[in-house]
């Protein structure tokens, strides 16, 4: 398992991306995959950053990575100011709707479920947000 | 430090105003992206062509800047294009919905040709 504890600034979900990107390179990953792997891994730490630990840079966001089998499993955590707002899982966004709106975002839940095999929201028994993440190696 | 800042530049090929993002395409980026396009916009521009590095990181933040060109051009009934996308970012433009808005092509070439072959048409 590798484990990186992350400060809550933007530019950190870069550190986070490259490594699950890494790590699922040597696993055998297809390049489209890891591609996918890092949108997803950086979406779950900008969350986190920006939404859960609300840009205070003293509150960490955990990232654990682990590698089962042909799976590899992702785990972003962060310290919990804000609960992620459960509208956004499992809710499907329209562009017509964002082009509507001054805010055009509210993107990243929905890529991240798109683009990984499965994903679960949690709370952490630290009591921040936890995102799940696991992507299968297809052979 | 840990940012691959967004160089914007812009040029005008024919009637075409091209506008080059080379680096990350986050939160950052918006006024730099916002000015370019309207610098083009004042400058008269009817199709506009947004040419990326394939290389580059796009986060949803990101996303929502382009969405954000993407309502301006419609409302000032403009024509935009992508360029230069990774096949992963083009995936990704076809799921947010983008390419409903703007035609995506393998490269500016590409973009190009086709776009001069249309205005003409």
């Amino acid at each position: 398992m590798i484990e990186l504890r992350l400060p809550s600034r933007l530019g950190y979900e870069r550190v986070a991306m490259d490594a699950a990107a890494s790590l699922a390179s040597r696993m055998g990953f297809e390049t489209d995959r890891v591609a996918a792997l890092k949108t997803a891994v950086s979406e779950a730490v900008t969350n986190a950053i920006e939404h859960g630990n609300q840009h205070n840079e003293a509150m960490k966001v955990v990232v654990l990575l682990t590698v089962r089998g042909d799976e590899l499993i992702v785990s972003v955590t962060d310290q919990g100011h804000k609960a992620i707002d459960a509208a956004y899982v499992n809710r499907v966004p329209q562009i017509s709707e964002a082009m509507k709106r001054d805010d055009k975002g509210g993107w990243g839940i929905w890529l991240i479920q798109e683009l990984m095999d499965e994903v679960e929201f949690t709370t952490a028994p630290s009591g921040g947000n936890q995102v799940r993440m696991v992507i299968h190696l297809e052979r | 430090m840990l940012e691959d800042e967004l160089k914007v530049s812009t040029r005008v090929i024919g009637n075409i105003a091209v506008i080059d993002l080379v680096g990350d395409v986050t939160t950052f980026a918006e006024a730099k992206i916002n000015a370019a396009y309207q610098e083009m916009s004042q400058n008269g521009a009817q199709q506009i062509l947004l040419n990326f590095r394939q290389n580059d990181y796009i986060n949803s933040a990101g996303i929502a800047i382009l969405i954000g060109i993407v309502t301006e051009v419609t409302r000032n009934d403009q024509k935009l294009a992508f360029s230069g996308l990774s096949p992963h970012f083009q995936k990704i433009f076809r799921m947010v919905g983008l390419s409903q808005y703007a035609k995506i092509y393998q490269d500016e070439q590409e973009a190009l040709t086709d776009l001069q072959n249309a205005a003409t048409a």
